[in-house]
């Protein structure tokens, strides 16, 4: 029971940070509260729909793919032309390329809701250390923890890496030391559509469906770990995203079935309590800044 | 490197005019200071400088370029500038601060020797190398700073308030720096509000008035010569720079 609340709950964890890190690594270089970062995953979810009756794992590649195009042309087409912008011009820019994308998904391929079976081996157990784990909940420990520490490796141990935290954290003074601006911004939109198709694996594979919608909740758990760890700081959000993730994993353990219906109340409840004593996120060192 | 500011005007908004008709040159090889009081326009001329707040009227020109116009790349020119904020990344670590100084530099080796270079200037960034920037106490993050801009080379260093908030020994060791450096060959435009120790340290020195107006400028003995410009300092620079007593 142990072990299998342990993956359960580290990998929701994982797959927790893995989002908010895509909304804070956006926020920070470009000061965009990307709400279209949910279509990204509606994207990758999408190509899952379509390469469905394709082997899994090209399935998941073209998932990865068609996530970073729609990441690096929403930078090119919306958001390139207001760079410099107001904070909250680039906020309702965001929304906007998040309606259009959704509206576009309705109206074509997703008028409604499309199924997309989980691959047959994840919806067995197997013993791990003599619990019966789920293959899935294994799958997102695994996938997820496995690009979290290529992301830590990146962000920390490459120069590109280096970069772009110097940029999330003074894009002005990056520059003026001669980080490129307008490749670090490529960057953090190509990894953010990276963490987004990942993202996007694990969640249809969990909801068995797709829909124009299914960007939604990722989304907004994204914001939500990025506030809760602190918006200014990468390390913060990952953190904020992986506490959200645990919580959750925790509260779905914890709480008896008549409550489990009220698990976001009680999450959020929290998460108020922790802002009410740290506005600026359990890492940030400055107040959050959303708009 | 020359640098010549001349009848700029810099607006904030519609209606706040930071600096009103500013103008002053800095010479290849010269220390020159840019000394005023709170809100006299230093820091705006700075950034104005930066091309990071364009001019309503007036110009800034390095080397004849105009630093407002699209192709002009202070790096190319080798333009640092240690903001008044400092501009430390206090999420990275005080190597990773001081090498993403040379990020533009395909000259890796040489790179290590400039690096060397500042942390035998400042021996505290040896001893914090791999600590976070932001456990570094203000005077050690400005050494940083100064060190990070110094990974370029530059032709032309600009330095905004660089002994603001910081320990009188702090100060000494910032002054002395600067004087290191001016021998060294950098040219500075260094904006302070330490006055008497800028007069000291200075070849000429610039007098701001808020709303960002010079009314005057020169050496000691030349600003000692304004009634204006004693007035507004509240002491006369002698000879060697110092207020007279």
């Amino acid at each position: 029971m142990i072990i299998e609340y342990l993956i359960s709950a580290l990998g929701l964890g994982a797959l927790y940070a893995l989002l908010t890190i895509g909304v804070a690594l956006l926020f920070g270089v470009l000061g965009l509260m990307n709400f279209a970062y949910g279509e990204i995953i509606l994207a990758a979810a999408f190509a899952l729909y379509f390469f469905r009756e394709q082997p899994w794992f090209f399935a998941v590649i073209m998932a990865v793919v068609f996530a970073v195009v729609v990441a690096v042309l929403s930078e090119r087409l919306a958001f390139h032309p207001l760079r410099g912008a107001d904070p909250v011009t680039l906020m309702i820019a965001s929304f906007a390329v998040s309606l259009a994308l959704q509206s576009v998904a309705r109206m074509t391929v997703l008028p409604r809701a499309q199924g997309v079976p989980p691959e047959s081996f994840l919806s067995q157990r197997v013993d791990l250390l003599g619990a019966r784990v789920s293959v899935l909940d294994l799958l997102t420990f695994v996938l997820c923890g496995t690009v979290l520490a290529a992301v830590a490796y990146v962000m920390g141990r490459t120069s590109l890496g280096v970069q772009l935290r110097a940029a999330a954290e003074n894009f002005q003074m990056a520059e003026a030391l001669g980080v490129k601006g307008n490749r670090v911004i490529a960057s953090a939109f190509v990894i953010a559509g990276v963490l987004a198709g990942i993202g996007a694996v694990v969640f249809v594979a969990r909801q068995g469906a797709v829909s124009a919608e299914m960007g939604l909740q990722p989304m907004l758990v994204g914001v939500i770990g990025a506030v809760l760890g602190g918006m200014s700081s990468l390390r913060g959000a990952a953190l904020g995203g992986f506490i959200l993730g645990v919580g959750t994993a925790t509260l779905e353990a914890l709480l008896p079935s008549s409550l489990i219906a009220f698990r976001d109340a009680f999450l959020f409840t929290a998460l108020i309590a922790v802002l009410v004593v740290r506005p600026q996120g359990l890492l940030s060192g400055s107040k959050v800044r959303v708009s | 490197m020359d640098l010549v500011i001349d009848d700029l005007y810099v607006q904030y908004g519609s209606s706040v005019m930071a600096v009103q008709g500013a103008s002053l040159n800095v010479r290849d090889g010269e220390l020159v200071a840019l000394i005023g009081q709170n809100g006299a326009g230093k820091s705006t001329l700075m950034k104005a400088v930066m091309g990071w707040v364009g001019p309503h009227s007036g110009s800034v020109m390095i080397d004849g370029a105009a630093v407002n116009d699209r192709k002009f790349s202070h790096l190319k020119r080798g333009v640092s500038f240690v903001p008044e904020d400092r501009g430390i990344f206090s999420s990275l670590t005080v190597g990773e601060n001081l090498r993403l100084g040379g990020v533009t530099r395909r000259d890796k080796k040489a790179l290590d020797a400039d690096i060397e270079r500042e942390l035998e200037r400042f021996p505290v960034l040896r001893k914090y190398w791999g600590r976070g920037a932001s456990l570094l106490s203000g005077g050690e993050q400005q050494q940083l700073a100064i060190a990070r801009a110094m990974m370029l080379n530059p032709r032309l260093l600009l330095l905004d308030e660089p002994t603001l908030g910081l320990a009188p020994i702090i100060v000494d060791l910032i002054f002395d720096v600067i004087e290191q450096l001016r021998a060294e060959g950098v040219t500075i435009l260094l904006v302070e509000q330490n006055a008497v120790r800028s007069i000291e340290v200075a070849d000429r020195t610039y007098v701001l008035q808020a709303p960002g107006r010079v009314i005057g400028s020169g050496t000691a003995a030349e600003l000692s010569a304004s009634p204006a410009v004693v007035e507004y300092l509240g002491f006369e620079p002698n000879d060697s720079g110092k207020a007279a007593s």
